[in-house]
């Protein structure tokens, strides 16, 4: 993918979070985001720097223009791009970055494009909740909400994973 | 050497990280109350750690000079804090306004109201004064006017209470001097309406009686006046539920007093 169609997507992806925000309220118990995914999928060559700071800027932006705490996207978000290089080190192994080359489904695997997207999915989740409820709501309600937020995040990510990280081989 | 290479963009990683987090938490401190007193209390934990630690070392060096002046101190505190516990039971009591007066086994602590909330179902409010001032969780709030809440969570400087105008909220409340004792509610609706629940069908009351704080709850002392009693309805054949006009006003609530039963523990400890 060029990069100038990843981050024409990736803005598209930004919106589409700010709605989600706003309208998608079904339970107290499900935050479903995708900018984990997002984040995770910004190219190699971006580097740890650049990808914290778009996720600082993104975070920033939805924090903004959606419902809720200003900066607890921020907090959240940033955390998984400074662990983005490891996770991706981690699962898909050194020759990624060797190459400078971006993971994709087909080229990857689905198990290990799954595994990385519940790490930083949960990564994400796990601070998020922790500072929304500020050590006042009770740990099963946290674990609760953790989880099916984590379900329902990491279903909806999958289906994103194609879209912003998509197989260029010929 | 190219060890070394690595671990300089990796501190400069971790650096610009940290900074964006604490701007994140800076935006969030400034946006939100509850996660400012979550902030706070992580911070003055996270300082108190570090400078304990250091201060320690230090202290380690100079022990025998400070041993004999805290002896010394210490003795002219002791004298000090005398005068002050005699002259502080006069004052409770006179500021309390409560028939019971200050009552063996309960402990008072005055605080003030930074932040309440009137316009929700679950209400709440927060005091300045946490455990550093003595405050301890499940201590009941009340000021001359009757009860206004109870104690949940408490950092340092802060604590974070249940407002009597919260639906999970109940309090043990009896009518008149020696009558029945049943719950008492907030009516969910106005700032001085409340309910008392459960009092048997067979005790006679009048309109105009005084409820009082039942003392069989562990929170609060017995014999505080709540608010006067009004019309009645029966429920399922069996109790009556009693409209109550509370004496407080709580759009007008700013100073309270923290009252915490010393044997608060002990006495839950047989409850199942």
């Amino acid at each position: 993918m060029r990069k100038a169609e990843f981050y024409i997507v990736y803005v598209l992806l930004a919106i589409a979070q700010m709605l989600i925000c706003n309208y998608f309220h079904v339970s107290p118990y499900v935050m479903l985001s995708i900018l984990p995914v997002m984040v995770l999928c910004i190219p190699i060559r971006v580097g740890t720097v650049g990808a914290m700071g778009i996720a600082f800027v993104t975070g920033l932006v939805v924090d903004l223009l959606s419902e809720g705490l200003l900066g607890l996207n921020v907090l959240a978000l940033v955390p998984v791009a400074f662990a983005r290089n490891g996770i991706l080190r981690l699962i898909f192994g050194a020759e990624l970055f060797s190459r400078k080359e971006d993971f994709a489904i087909r080229k990857s695997g689905f198990g290990k494009v799954a595994l990385a997207v519940f790490l930083a999915q949960a990564l994400f989740l796990a601070v998020y909740i922790w500072a929304d409820g500020a050590g006042t709501r009770p740990m099963m309600f946290n674990l609760i909400r953790f989880g099916a937020s984590l379900a329902a995040g990491f279903l909806v990510s999958l289906l994103l994973v194609d879209v912003l990280a998509p197989d260029t081989r010929k | 050497m190219r060890e070394r290479s690595k671990f300089v963009p990796r501190l400069i990683n971790a650096a610009i990280f940290i900074l964006m987090e604490v701007a994140a938490l800076r935006m969030l401190s400034d946006n939100a109350d509850l996660q400012q007193l979550w902030i706070a209390r992580g911070a003055h934990g996270f300082m108190g750690t570090v400078w304990g630690s250091t201060q320690g070392v230090k202290n380690y060096f100079s022990l025998r000079k400070t041993n004999e002046n805290l002896a010394r101190e210490n003795f002219e505190l002791h004298r000090e804090l005398d005068t002050y516990r005699s002259l502080n039971h006069a004052v409770r009591v006179d500021s309390m306004g409560i028939r019971a007066g200050y009552l063996e086994g309960f402990e008072y602590i005055p605080a003030e109201v930074v932040k309440i909330s009137r316009n929700k179902q679950h209400n709440y409010m927060i005091l300045n004064k946490g455990y550093e001032d003595g405050i301890k969780e499940k201590s009941g709030i009340i000021t001359r006017s009757g009860v206004v809440g109870i104690v949940d969570a408490v950092s340092a400087h802060y604590s974070y209470a249940f407002s009597f105008q919260n639906s999970d909220i109940s309090i043990s409340g009896r009518l008149g001097e020696e009558g029945a004792a049943g719950l008492l509610v907030w009516d969910g609706v106005s700032s001085r309406g409340a309910v008392l629940k459960e009092v048997p069908v067979h005790f006679k009351y009048a309109v105009g009686d005084t409820v009082y704080t039942s003392g069989h709850s562990l929170m609060f002392p017995p014999d505080i006046p709540l608010g006067i009693a009004g019309e009645s309805r029966i429920i399922n054949g069996a109790t009556n539920e009693i409209r109550v006009d509370l004496f407080q006003d709580f759009t007008a609530i700013r100073y309270v007093t923290v009252v915490h039963n010393n044997d608060f523990d002990e006495v839950e400890g047989f409850l199942p």
